[in-house]
């Protein structure tokens, strides 16, 4: 008996030492990859002067999916960009390039445009890139079947049919991309859509090889292997840990690209990415607020403005914020300079309209949209009480009781609570903050089941319709029951009549925004997002792009890493 | 013995059914959508692509149907990795967290029950000052402040250990030590007041008296006698640190099971709440029957099953 029982004993070691081994197996897997940055760093140090063209970074997430039909978001926006070009690319000063197409033109009535492809663009199986990729990539991406989520929301509208097509009402082949021939590409768009050419650099609208994919089916594009690339840089790993680029020999612009490697590595924790930058192992670093002061005053310090808005949501079913000088008091009370100063700390800016900052130019003069509108609120704590005060008059109330929706991280809770603060001090105003997760609020906001909503908003694309069109009649993310035929006639004019008129339709999106904000308070606007971070002296020419992938890296290069 | 574990197996599957059950209706209590993007999208255009995943019929008929896909051990696509499989995401992500947990595991027992023995051997002297002050020590800092120190100090400052990722054994030792403390308090805390009270027993006095040695006394009779309590308290700790821990792997950035349990429950990604639920829960049960084993090897007064 007793045998048997250290019998059962070494058994169960031995299952133990099974586990480790397995476990084992894993990290020798992983380890190839640490071993083989290892060895660049070595070969970094004895070849001195020349540096090595090696660019070593994190990101905050894994890449969700490299298949271009069905990215959603930032990263995997960010690596299709980088492997894959698209009929144009974003160039270093974020402006359309030439990529697959070598220049368009567009009809007098601006509903075709048709692109001349270059012929010694390759996919990385050798295979030329046609305009058949382009129709076969954008069919797919609106194909019900497929299950896309940005096609149908980045196509319908734009791209003739798309919209039926995706409800399931039309053939996918009515789609409005054709292939005249192999290097000719024509669309037929729904109606002038005068930001079309920035579309056209955005990750949906990348071709795809059709017998590649169709091949490797539901495998495709899920591992290095099953991935094609047209662009500057190709997949070598790609693993949970991390993923490497490398240069794209066969790049029809490969000569312009200077880089070799790019190492990525996922790393979440702030803190950790921190210490990595601070022992070399990576050449950029995003920095959260609590770095911030530490970091300031470092000459590796670089402040990123992005285009994305925050503002307060107010819920015009709401019999208090019904009345405008209640939105508008709302509006002025909170002290925003104060608020991007002390919470995010990042470099922010105050929200001062429903345009970001460095986002839209005025056609002619080229000024920004934020300069000629201005500041559309100021913070005025005794003017907001005065509006404050009439609200009350006027709805004949002595004392006001309004939800609060925020989210539930814990910058977010923070400026949630400073944002009650100030909103208290209208008189009689009592402001209950509840805080819940994302998924949560995109219901509530839905259901219009809200008072406030603390929201924000990111660009699909570079014109200010992307932000001022959600708040027509509504429109699918108005959800605050604000309702202007003023309003709603100056969008459409803009995207109708004025399509081909770039000034004037200009001008209606200045005076949209005016009527939006300053009349009738639509939004109380909080901040445009920024990024702190610190880079690495000897990384060179990396652009920062406002939409699609957030950096283009085709032009960095290292330059005097020691 | 052959049927008892026949026995324990019957009874795991089920449990696992009732947790399959169970978590499928609690989960989709969720509110959202698995929908990356549900705040462009149209509600028409959300529901079209909800139809596609089958997440357009009733509740009863999503269970029945994933159910069944289950018993046919296809635990179906991720939402959040387009068209990736459920068990290539657990199996990729599963290895470093038990290589970590393990490696905790043994260091921390092993580590923590000398910490004890030298407390009860020396009891009340100097060294059970010291060892009962660290036990203390590592029970009440959180982890992550360990990790933090760590990270700082040992990988940035003295540059001893990589600070973060994951590769080759070194990137192991910070996040091995940092999720080996709380182990290493709680088994010497045990180990101390176990061995305290065994030694005070009777048949401790007989074996004295008969000759045996002191340290005899303490590992032959002592420490086996100490370990059943022990193994209860460690066991289900083993399967919290073997399963990922969130806070650490994030830390040092090791791809690990913990992050993706949580990702998945915030990003309503159904099918991999499922299967990291269910992988768990095997992995629970499992380890429950190993324990329940160790005590009938450690303890003959204890029999599994009659006739044994």
């Amino acid at each position: 008996m007793k045998k048997a029982n250290w019998f059962l004993l070494v058994l169960l070691l031995a299952l133990g030492m099974f586990l480790a081994a397995c476990s084992g197996g894993d990290s020798d897997g992983g380890s190839e990859e640490a071993e083989g940055s290892g060895d660049g760093e070595d070969t970094e140090e004895s070849s001195g002067g020349d540096s090595e063209q090696i660019l070593n970074i994190t990101d905050t997430a894994e890449i969700p999916t490299m298949d271009s039909s069905m990215a959603t978001d930032a990263v995997a926006f960010q690596w299709l960009g980088s492997t894959t070009d698209g009929l144009y690319r974003l160039d270093l000063d974020a402006n359309p390039e030439p990529g697959i197409a070598e220049d368009h033109e567009e009809s007098e009535d601006g509903l075709t445009w048709t692109f001349n492809l270059r012929e010694d663009a390759t996919w990385s199986n050798g295979d030329p890139v046609t305009a058949h990729d382009f129709v076969y990539a954008w069919q797919r991406a609106v194909n019900p079947d497929t299950g896309s989520e940005y096609g149908p929301y980045m196509m319908s509208g734009v791209i003739e049919n798309a919209e039926a097509i995706a409800a399931g009402d039309a053939e996918v082949e009515d789609l409005g991309v054709e292939a005249t021939d192999d290097y000719t590409l024509e669309v037929s768009l729904e109606k002038p859509t005068p930001y079309f050419e920035s579309l056209t650099a955005f990750g949906t609208f990348l071709p795809l090889n059709e017998e590649f994919v169709e091949e490797h089916g539901e495998d495709y594009a899920l591992e290095a292997d099953t991935l094609l690339s047209n662009g500057p840089f190709k997949f070598e790993e790609w693993g949970s840990e991390g993923w490497k680029l490398v240069k794209n020999e066969d790049y029809w612009d490969a000569d312009n690209v200077q880089l070799e490697e790019i190492n990525v590595d996922v790393v979440k924790e702030t803190s950790a990415a921190v210490n990595l930058y601070e022992t070399d192992e990576i050449d950029r670093v995003g920095l959260s607020s609590e770095f911030v002061d530490e970091y300031r005053s470092s000459e590796e310090f670089r402040v990123e403005e992005e285009p994305t808005l925050f503002y307060l949501k107010m819920n015009q079913e709401n019999e208090i914020l019904g009345n405008v000088n209640a939105r508008k008091a709302i509006q002025k009370v909170i002290d925003r300079q104060a608020m991007v100063d002390t919470i995010l700390n990042n470099g922010s800016l105050p929200g001062v309209g429903d345009i970001p900052q460095n986002f839209a130019m005025h056609p002619e003069t080229e000024e920004d949209f934020r300069e000629i509108n201005g500041d559309l609120i100021e913070t005025n704590v005794e003017e907001a009480q005065e509006l404050w005060e009439t609200a009350k008059e006027e709805l004949d109330i002595e004392e006001a009781e309004l939800g609060y929706l925020g989210g539930d991280t814990e910058v977010a809770q923070q400026m949630d609570a400073y944002i009650k603060d100030q909103l208290e001090q209208l008189d009689g105003l009592t402001v209950n903050v509840q805080s819940v997760p994302f998924q949560e609020r995109l219901d509530r906001d839905t259901e219009m089941d809200y008072d406030l909503q603390n929201s924000g908003w990111g660009p699909d694309y570079v014109d200010p319709n992307t932000f001022l069109n959600m708040w027509v009649t509504d429109g699918g993310n108005n959800k605050t029951g604000y309702s202007s035929e003023e309003y709603d006639a100056l969008i459409e004019e803009a995207n109708d009549e004025l399509a081909l008129e770039p000034v004037d339709r200009f001008e209606n999106f200045l005076e949209a925004e005016k009527l939006l904000i300053e009349e009738d308070a639509v939004i109380a606007p909080l901040y445009q997002r920024a990024a702190a971070q610190l880079w690495k002296p000897y990384v060179k020419d990396v652009g920062v792009n406002p939409m699609g992938p957030d950096y283009t890296y085709k032009y960095a290069h290292i330059d005097g890493k020691e | 013995m052959g049927r008892y574990i026949t026995q324990r197996l019957v009874y795991m599957v089920i449990t696992m059914f009732l947790i399959a059950t169970f978590t499928f209706f609690l989960m989709k209590f969720l509110p959202g959508t698995p929908l990356s993007s549900a705040d462009r999208l149209s509600e028409e255009q959300q529901a079209i692509v909800l139809a596609k995943y089958g997440l357009d019929e009733p509740i009863p008929v999503q269970y029945f149907n994933y159910m069944v896909n289950l018993l046919q051990g296809d635990m179906g696509v991720s939402f959040q990795f387009d068209n990736r499989e459920v068990t290539t995401i657990i199996l990729d992500r599963i290895g470093p967290s038990l290589q970590l947990g393990f490696q905790a595991m043994i260091i921390g027992t092993i580590l923590g029950m000398l910490l004890g023995l030298i407390s009860a051997i020396y009891h009340n002297g100097v060294l059970d000052y010291g060892s009962t002050f660290t036990a203390v020590l590592g029970q009440s800092i959180p982890s992550f402040v360990f990790a933090g120190i760590l990270q700082y100090f040992v990988g940035v400052k003295l540059g001893w250990f990589p600070v973060a990722l994951w590769g080759t054994w070194q990137h192991t030792v910070l996040p091995t030590i940092a999720l080996a403390i709380f182990p290493l308090a709680i088994a010497a805390r045990f180990m101390r007041t176990e061995m305290l009270e065994v030694m005070g027993s009777d048949y401790i006095t007989t074996a004295r008296a008969k000759g045996v040695n002191k340290f005899g006394v303490v590992f032959k009779h002592g420490v086996r006698n100490a370990l059943i309590p022990l193994i209860t308290v460690l066991g289900p700790l083993a399967i919290g640190l073997m399963t990922g821990t969130l806070v650490i792997e994030n830390i040092f950035a090791v791809p690990g099971i913990g992050e993706q349990f949580v990702k998945s429950i915030n990003t309503n990604d159904y099918p991999i709440i499922m299967g990291t639920t269910l992988f768990f829960a095997v992995f629970f049960i499992l380890i429950v029957l190993v324990i329940d084993l160790l005590y009938g090897v450690i303890d003959p007064r204890i029999r599994l099953a009659e006739g044994e």
